[in-house]
């Protein structure tokens, strides 16, 4: 499952547009959703690169070709879906490279949208709006709950969980660890005085193959014209612990660090 | 109830439906050839609308006849002058018929299921609950087989839907392996219900075996504690973590690379192949079935339809045919509602794997071997909303009759 790292993920819109940058990266991030890599097993033992076929899955299509001491390198061709509403959003050409000494891959992405920056804008700040008119701090647990409900008023905050955990996906996954976002397990607004609106979130993420639950930790901050900012901690794998339940909620203060850039 | 009746009585007559409140029946004893003359001449009077259910003809026999409520005074009056005998038989045909109505309503509501919401997820007693009462409701074509216990001592229910014989040559079809994917659960009980009421319609269902729920303990476990649970439940030798996964515990490839040899993991091998009960009572069951065409399992998610092998990513014998018999059933299964179901070997569609049950059945010798990721892919994962589980259960079961059908006509 090609995931992806690095310092730098592509996105198109430096303005961090959440309705639209979520897009890309969830969907970049969570390639399963569009393409999965075909490997296969060399026949002529371990040391020779890899080979890989092409694969295609909906609209999406990729090949990959091996480039003697630099790497796997792929080409991706899918489209993405808007995450809330299901419609199509348009489509991408990238390229992956994942270099031999295992440093982050280069990335170049390419995507049409259907859907023009000045209607992401609006999105963006109805989204906005619609948190900022709550009338209490945004509080809440198990999102979707475990038959899959999300109530109306979380799904803004379930919104942005969404585009925050794509930007923790796309720092963990690699070329053979993949995620998707399983569930918010709880998320705490916290008020500020000035306009960005702030969340606390502990998070689930569901690791292929491994077939783990994570638990992460993500404080997110936003507001509408400025880039998402995440901050956030994965728990380790549950050595030891009985079941992945996920962590408390509450005060992230003292075990957060940030990582990677702002975008 | 009554009040229904009392309304549609009302709307009845308001609508001139015919009612037959006050309607009487007479059963009347003709004792010669003059008495039956008389009934004919009754007969024969058009304005008493006088419903002969068994008419005059000869002295030996009773005549019954229904007489509507404004014609029952001058009916009685008639036979008493002539001295003619008779008895009430029904003193008001309503009251009769709407005793009727209510004892078919009730009668059909005990015999039908619809008290049990399949678009709608169920605890594991609600499930048991309704695999006997579809084997009491359809017990001519459906039993309920245990094959054995769970680690936690529950037990492990199969299905049986079949007219014939023994061991005819079936199909298996279980769900729920991994207890977290509850759609699965959710849509095999449906499947249990389709094919017990379209049994005997269908000529693609000859002999099937449903599992519903492979992982009991598991699946109360993501109930009560965990809803990501994922493994067995079983207790880990030296280790305080708890659970296998079962399917990475049959004996295919065990060991191999896919799987983990930490207890703590998700994808925990288990200490040696079919060491999980719930694994062992499967295998136990084929084994001593000896018929068994096809191995389909159902998980979720990710919309995929695959076939062997995930131990190893060479390609099983019959892959062209497994190959095109795949792309007929997802083809199938999007017709319905337009969903894409990837179609490959498990290695070469997500990973390799070993220990997987239908490479187990393969190479037991059960060609048709297959592995259904359904819905979705990824939006909801685990936890997709039960409005989609009917949605997912009719296109799956498309999916599966094709799989049937071609098992059906291709016998070996």
């Amino acid at each position: 499952m090609a995931g992806l790292r690095g310092g730098n993920p592509p996105r198109q819109d430096p303005k961090g547009h959440v309705s639209h940058s979520s897009l890309s990266s969830a969907s970049f991030s969570m390639l399963s959703d569009q393409v999965s890599p075909l490997i296969q097993r060399p026949k002529t033992g371990p040391r020779k690169e890899m080979l890989v076929g092409k694969h295609r899955r909906r609209d999406g299509n990729l090949q990959q070709g091996s480039i003697p001491d630099s790497g796997h390198k792929y080409y991706l061709q899918f489209t993405t879906e808007d995450y809330k509403s299901g419609e199509n959003a348009g489509s991408c050409l990238a390229t992956v490279l994942y270099p031999k000494t295992k440093s982050p891959p280069v990335v170049s992405i390419k995507c049409t949208h259907t859907k023009d920056q000045k209607q992401i804008q609006e999105e963006d700040n109805r989204l906005y709006q619609k948190i900022r008119h709550q009338t209490k701090p945004i509080i809440g647990n198990n999102i979707p709950d475990s038959y899959g409900n999300i109530e109306p008023a979380l799904e803004p905050a379930w919104a942005l969980a969404v585009a925050g955990s794509s930007y923790i996906m796309w720092e963990k996954s690699t070329e053979n660890l993949g995620y998707f976002m399983a569930q918010v397990t709880s998320v705490k607004q916290w008020i500020r005085k000035d306009d960005f609106i702030e969340f606390d979130y502990t998070v689930l993420l569901h690791e292929i193959p491994t077939q783990e639950i994570i638990s992460c930790h993500m404080r997110l901050t936003w507001l509408p014209g400025h880039p998402l900012k995440v901050k956030y901690f994965c728990a380790s794998e549950n050595q030891g612990l009985e079941d992945g339940s996920g962590m408390e909620s509450g005060s992230a203060a003292g075990i957060l660090h940030e990582r990677g850039a702002n975008f | 109830m009554k009040l229904i009746l009392i309304f549609s009585a009302l709307f009845g007559a308001s609508l001139c439906l015919e009612t037959f409140v006050g309607h009487q029946v007479l059963r009347i004893k003709t004792r010669n050839e003059e008495e039956v003359k008389k009934l004919q001449l009754l007969e024969s009077l058009e304005h008493l609308a006088l419903d002969f259910w068994i008419n005059p003809s000869t002295p030996d026999l009773p005549v019954d006849v229904r007489i509507p409520a404004n014609s029952v005074q001058a009916v009685k009056a008639f036979l008493e002058s002539h001295g003619i005998e008779y008895s009430i038989l029904i003193e008001d045909l309503q009251v009769v018929l709407d005793k009727e109505k209510e004892d078919m309503a009730c009668s059909q509501r005990d015999r039908s299921s619809d008290s049990f919401n399949y678009g709608t997820y169920h605890t594991l007693d609600s499930i048991y609950a309704e695999l006997d009462h579809l084997a009491s409701e359809y017990g001519h074509i459906v039993s309920k087989l245990q094959i054995g216990v769970s680690y936690e001592k529950r037990p492990l229910y199969v299905l049986k839907f079949s007219t014939g014989g023994s061991n005819r040559p079936a199909i298996w079809i279980d769900a729920g392996i991994h207890s977290r994917e509850w759609v699965t659960q959710a849509t095999a009980i449906w499947i249990a219900k389709k094919i017990a009421s379209d049994y005997g319609k269908s000529s693609s269902i000859t002999s099937l075996l449903l599992l519903t729920v492979s992982n009991p303990d598991g699946y109360v476990f993501t109930h009560t504690t965990n809803r990501m649970w994922r493994k067995t439940r079983s207790k880990n030798q030296g280790s305080p973590c708890v659970g296998v996964d079962p399917n990475r515990n049959w004996d295919a490839g065990f060991g191999g690379p896919g799987a983990s040899s930490n207890p703590c993991s998700d994808s925990y091998r288990g200490p040696s192949a079919n060491s999980e009960v719930e694994v062992k009572s499967v295998v136990n069951f084929i084994k001593n079935h000896g018929n068994i065409q096809a191995f389909l399992t159902l998980h979720s998610y990710s919309q995929l339809l695959m076939y062997p092998y995930g131990y190893k990513c060479t390609e099983p014998a019959d892959y062209a045919e497994l190959d095109a018999l795949g792309r007929a059933a997802a083809s199938s299964i999007q017709s319905l509602y337009g969903t894409t179901f990837t179609v490959g070997s498990i290695c070469t569609t997500i990973y390799q794997a070993s220990g997987g049950s239908i490479d187990w059945s393969y190479d037991y010798g059960i060609k048709y071997s297959f592995a259904f990721e359904l819905r979705d892919t990824g939006r909801y994962g685990f936890l997709l909303p039960a409005s989609q589980i009917i949605p997912t259960a009719e296109e799956t079961w498309l999916g599966l009759k094709k799989i049937m059908e071609h098992v059906r006509d291709n016998p070996y």
